[in-house]
Parts: structure tokens; C-alpha cells; sequence
């Protein structure tokens, strides 16, 4: 079904389907959740803005996650210097935070920081596809159209990617043993 | 010969085409080496994923922007710039006399807000800065001098909130230097 950008109906069906999906992606850029909030409201505003016409709510869901990965990514080269200050800070030991926490929670924080500092550790084209393949649930397919490359491609980058996780995370585990 | 992990890789992802797939599957079957490595990547797919955020946490505010860009772009009498219509004529001639002092109004509470979640939720590069009550200044970059009124209407704006705003001029200071002291 054709979606008009502009025509209230359309906007919202398409707001309804792919807002959490935006700011899931976003999330695993940025790691800030008002600041992701943000960027997915600007996505959208600039969906509205453009004015455009998709062939299917498909199309128009892989125009927005090209958008909502390109603000975060710009998001993340204007404000290096900041984020890098405010990374600092968080990393410090925070003593309060442990009590806080339930063992569980220490433990699910901990496998979170392990894998975020994994992804991050790839390279650009590497990262951006196997996030997309994990948490989106898009097919080889799909991502092709949201990246612009082509099938084989994104095979391949999801190989890579998982093949230097295995690489990293596996390495984590020897350490501890 | 064993499966190319490349090809292992696929056939997880469920992406790999006749007749490779059958073949694969086969293979499986009796290499417990090739089982493994797929158990592996499996695996740490499913790390991946376990990071995955919650969705009552990304979806807090889904309905809260839908309204908002709703009004800006759907509705009748959509508020444009109603800052540029009132503000810019008025607060120069305002200014030049004296010294200002700018109070704003958001909803019903003040500026800074009165908890760490309202200042955030104005101002979400600053609140990163602050937690549990008691601000920590990481660097001098990013306080609220750093924002011109206009950015903080600007975005308060976007965010869809009543911006209620109240100038009042004050007395200009008294510069001239008592005699007395100025001996010492
Ligand atoms: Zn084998």
C-alpha cells in the first residue's frame, strides 16, 4: 500500500509501526534514551518534511531507519569530545550504584558493557549491519535497502562481524578462566 | 570437506538458498565440529540481542511525541514560531534599557526544574551531567549559559510545551564609587 508522507493516516500508521524500531536503533548508536528520543522525533519530522510518496510501508520504514542511522551517526562526530567526557564520568566507580542493583542487575549490566565495548570496537560498516541484522529483525535483504549495498554484501559484513565478536567476546571469557 | 563458516553464517540467519541449505543441514547432521561453531555464532547472537532495550522503556514517550508532531503538522492552527511572532519583536526594545532578568514558565513549574527527571526532560544534554540531586560539572561546555534563549525556546517549542514568559526590568546597579572607599 502507497504511504504519503504527508496524509495524517499514513503518517500515524507509519509512526505506530516503526517508532520503537527507530529508537532501538538510535539507542545502540547514541546510548542516551532523551537523545534518542530526540532524533527519532527529527527523523520523523523529516519524513513529514520531505513530502514524499513510498511504494509500501516497507519502503518508507527503510527510508527512516537510513535517516534515524545518519542523525545518530552525526550526533556522535558533533558531540565526541562531550560524550567522551561524560563516558568518563559514568565509568567511574560508583559504589551507590552497586547497592542499588540486585546481583542480577550487576550481572545484566556487566554483559551489556562487555558487548557494547565489543560492537563498538568494529569498524563503522561492520557495526552498523549486524545491529541492524540482531535488533531490528530485517532480512539480508531489507538491510541491502537501508544501507544501499548490495545482498552479498551484507552477508558478508554479518560473517565479519560476527566473526571478530566471537574473536572478542570468547577472548573476555579465557580471561576470566 | 567442512561447511565455509561464511556459508554457516548464513544458513543461521536463515538466508541461504537451495540447494546449499539442504546440504548444509545434512553435514550438520553427523560434524559435530560445524555443530559447535553454529551453537557458537549462535550464541553470540543471542548476546546481542539480550542487550536489547525494553519496550516500556523506548516507547515512554511514543505518544507524547505523536501528539506533538501531530500538532505541528496536522492540526488547525498549528503554533508556528509563536516565539518569532512575539518575542523577537519584543524583547530588544525590552533589554536595551536595563539590565532583565527572563523568567520562564513551563507548565506549572519553573525553569530548572525541581528534580533531576524535569531538568532532563528540558534539557537532556545538561540532566546527563546530573545525577542522583547534586549536579556534577563534567566540563563548563555544556551549561545553561551555553544556550542562547532562543535554543531554549526553540526546543522547549518542539517538545510541545506552553511557554509562559515574563520580563521584568530591573533597577540598572549603581556603578559610581563612594568616595570613602575608593581611598582605601
Ligand atoms: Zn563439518
Amino acid at each position: 500500500m502507497e504511504i504519503k508522507s504527508t496524509d495524517r493516516d499514513d503518517f500515524r500508521r507509519v509512526y505506530d509501526a516503526d517508532y520503537h524500531l527507530l529508537v532501538q536503533v538510535i539507542m545502540h548508536i547514541v546510548y542516551n534514551l532523551e537523545i534518542a528520543e530526540d532524533l527519532t522525533q527529527e527523523a520523523f519530522e523529516r519524513f513529514y518534511v520531505k513530502n514524499m510518496t513510498f511504494p509500501s510501508e516497507e519502503d518508507a520504514r527503510y527510508w527512516l531507519i537510513r535517516v534515524a542511522k545518519n542523525l545518530a551517526l552525526n550526533h556522535i562526530r558533533r558531540n565526541k569530545r562531550e560524550i567522551e567526557m561524560v563516558e568518563k564520568v559514568k565509568r567511574m566507580p560508583s559504589a551507590a550504584a552497586d547497592e542499588k542493583d540486585g546481583a542480577s542487575e550487576a550481572i545484566e549490566r556487566e554483559n551489556r558493557e562487555e558487548v557494547r565495548r565489543a560492537i563498538d570496537a568494529l569498524p563503522e560498516n561492520l557495526r552498523l549491519v549486524i545491529q541492524l541484522k540482531e535488533f531490528s529483525g530485517l532480512d539480508y535483504k531489507s538491510i541491502s535497502k537501508v544501507l544501499g549495498i548490495s545482498e552479498t554484501n551484507v552477508k558478508v559484513r554479518v560473517f565479519r562481524a560476527r566473526k571478530k565478536l566471537e574473536e572478542v567476546l570468547r577472548g573476555d571469557e579465557r580471561d576470566v578462566y | 570437506m567442512c561447511i565455509d563458516a561464511q556459508m554457516l553464517s548464513a544458513y543461521l540467519d536463515g538466508e541461504l538458498a537451495e540447494p546449499y541449505r539442504t546440504q548444509v543441514k545434512e553435514h550438520l547432521e553427523h560434524c559435530p565440529a560445524c555443530r559447535h561453531h553454529l551453537e557458537d555464532m549462535r550464541e553470540i547472537g543471542d548476546r546481542i540481542r539480550s542487550t536489547e532495550y525494553p519496550s516500556q522503556m523506548l516507547d515512554r514517550n511514543k505518544d507524547r511525541i505523536l501528539s506533538v508532531l501531530d500538532a505541528k503538522y496536522f492540526q488547525n492552527g498549528r503554533k508556528v514560531g509563536f516565539f518569532r511572532r512575539r518575542l523577537e519583536v519584543s524583547l530588544p526594545s525590552l533589554v536595551t534599557a536595563a539590565a532583565a532578568v527572563v523568567f520562564i514558565f513551563i507548565g506549572s513549574f519553573m525553569f530548572f526544574g525541581t528534580s533531576d527527571e524535569q531538568t532532563g526532560e528540558i534539557l537532556p544534554s545538561f540532566a546527563v551531567q546530573a545525577g542522583n540531586g547534586s549536579v556534577r560539572y563534567v566540563s563548563d561546555a555544556a551549561s545553561l549559559d551555553n544556550f542562547t534563549l532562543e535554543e531554549i525556546l526553540h526546543y522547549l517549542d518542539s517538545k510541545g510545551y506552553n511557554v509562559d514568559i515574563s520580563i521584568k526590568g530591573l533597577q540598572p546597579l549603581d556603578t559610581s564609587i563612594p568616595a570613602a572607599e575608593s581611598a582605601e
